[in-house]
């Protein structure tokens, strides 16, 4: 066993022991944003809104919808496409959290800001190196910042009878 | 969050990773102490300050190098794809589609983005970071929003798994030099590109392995079902690429072939009792494309 597998062995082994607090049946909310409604219909009033990763204590199922209380003790229903069993990783679990922590200590230009127009710094300049042309600098620039909103999505939900709007 | 067990285990692994011999750089152990100290915990800090150390570059790519790396890849992709098709109507309705399966997906909180390639051929791509491409070849073939659903969902998968950031973890070039962040890309722009390019070269010209691809054909039909798509869609439209491919090479090296991805989803969705509730939007999806194809 070199170092290099050494130091993957104990990372796994880490990473196991942070993920394996739940306990009973707890669900987690897999979607970016999710409505905990008083009853098992789209159209029911909206108790609480939910976000990522928030845990949830089931009550009961019931086909396509879950009975579940929220840590503020709040009990509705949610879609069941909005849950999962596991807590999702995420955009940067702890440890990818703490590598860029570590990487940053010698970091100099760092990116734009999200949603600002430009190429990040290094892969503008991997464009220079590859020859990329302008036009296709353009596509992925506007392919980076294009953004739908969150409403217009529920909307195309809806119309297609979708997730929770399912009849 | 760690509990306070956990925390204690977090704690002993890193006793252990001293302990197994790594020998360090005293810069990097105190960026670890002060990420730590940074993040509220006092008790990691000060194991990191007593212990051995950690090699940057051999931990995950955190999110922000994600999406650098991501958007150099996708550089490469539209380049050698013949550009992106111009056709915005299309172009929102496939983020429309893409977003609603990501939406629910297993790693739902960032950004996935879509775009068309102007390209005959029938493929599909995902770089690291949400940036998902398809070809006009590959609209031109799907039936309904269903399967496009799934095929999406499956690059959602990859993005999901970070195949192809395990690609690059695993390559020579970064065991050479323990480091892929942005500083390093910043300060050896001939290295990143030589990261960036292996990573194409796996994605465009290779494929990845047949294991990868079939994990990505679960979660795809997986995703689309979690949204009320049809999952049997996937297996007609993997059946229709059967029946179009042939015996075509290049594809295949791209792609493992049919029979074991139809047995995937057909296995997928009996253990996962995804149910097939006739919902394919055929209507949506050819109002959305006819023209624009
Ligand atoms: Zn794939």
């Amino acid at each position: 066993m070199n170092h290099r597998h050494t130091f993957l062995a104990v990372m796994v082994f880490m990473v196991t022991a942070m993920t394996d607090a739940a306990f009973g049946e707890t669900l987690y909310v897999s979607a970016k944003s999710a409505q905990l409604r008083s009853g098992k219909t789209s159209l029911d009033p909206v108790v609480a809104s939910l976000k990522t990763g928030d845990a949830l204590e089931v009550v009961k199922r019931d086909d396509r919808w879950v009975q579940v209380k929220t840590a503020k003790g709040v009990t509705g229903w949610i879609y069941s496409g909005n849950v999962s069993e596991s807590k999702p990783a995420g955009g940067d679990n702890e440890l990818a959290a703490l590598g860029k922590g570590f990487r940053r200590t010698e970091a100099s230009g760092v990116t734009a800001s999200a949603g600002a127009r430009g190429l990040d710094k290094a892969s503008e300049s991997y464009a220079n190196r590859a020859g990329i042309t302008q036009q296709h600098r353009d596509a992925v620039d506007r392919m980076t910042a294009n953004k739908i909103a969150e409403d217009d999505i529920q909307a195309f939900l809806k119309a297609g009878r979708l997730g929770e709007y399912a009849e | 969050m760690l509990n306070r067990s956990s925390r204690g285990l977090f704690a002993v692994g890193l006793v252990l990773l001293a302990t197994a011999g790594l020998t360090g750089c005293a810069e990097i152990q105190k960026a670890a102490e002060g990420a730590a100290r940074g993040s509220g915990n006092e008790r990691l800090a000060k194991t990191i300050h007593g212990s051995g150390t950690l090699i940057g570059g051999l931990l995950p790519i955190g999110y922000e190098e994600e999406q650098t790396i991501g958007q150099a890849i996708a550089l490469q992709v539209v380049a050698r794809y013949g550009g992106v098709y111009d056709q915005p109507d299309l172009t929102r309705y496939v983020n429309l589609v893409g977003r609603s399966v990501a939406l629910t997906c297993d790693r739902a909180d960032i950004d996935y983005r879509f775009a068309i390639l102007n390209h005959d051929s029938i493929n599909a791509f995902a770089a690291p970071a949400g940036y998902i491409f398809v070809t006009r070849g590959l609209l031109k073939t799907v039936k309904n929003e269903a399967e496009l659903a799934a095929v999406l969902g499956h690059e959602i998968g990859h993005v999901t798994k970070k195949h192809i950031l395990d690609v690059i973890q695993r390559s020579k070039q970064i065991a050479g030099v323990a480091e892929t962040g942005l500083a390093y890309a910043n300060k050896n722009p001939d290295a990143f590109k030589n990261v960036i390019d292996g990573a194409v070269k796996k994605l465009l010209d290779e494929g990845l392995d047949q294991g990868k691809e079939l994990e990505s054909d679960r979660l795809g039909v997986i995703f689309a079902s979690r949204v009320g798509y049809d999952p049997t869609a996937y297996e007609t439209f993997l059946d229709r690429l059967r029946t179009l491919k042939g015996d075509d090479r290049a594809f295949f090296k791209t792609h493992p072939d049919f029979s074991n991805r139809l047995s995937a989803v057909r296995s997928t969705i009996s253990e996962q009792k995804l149910k097939a509730t006739g919902i394919l939007l055929a209507d949506r999806f050819s109002r959305s494309s006819n023209e624009a194809l």
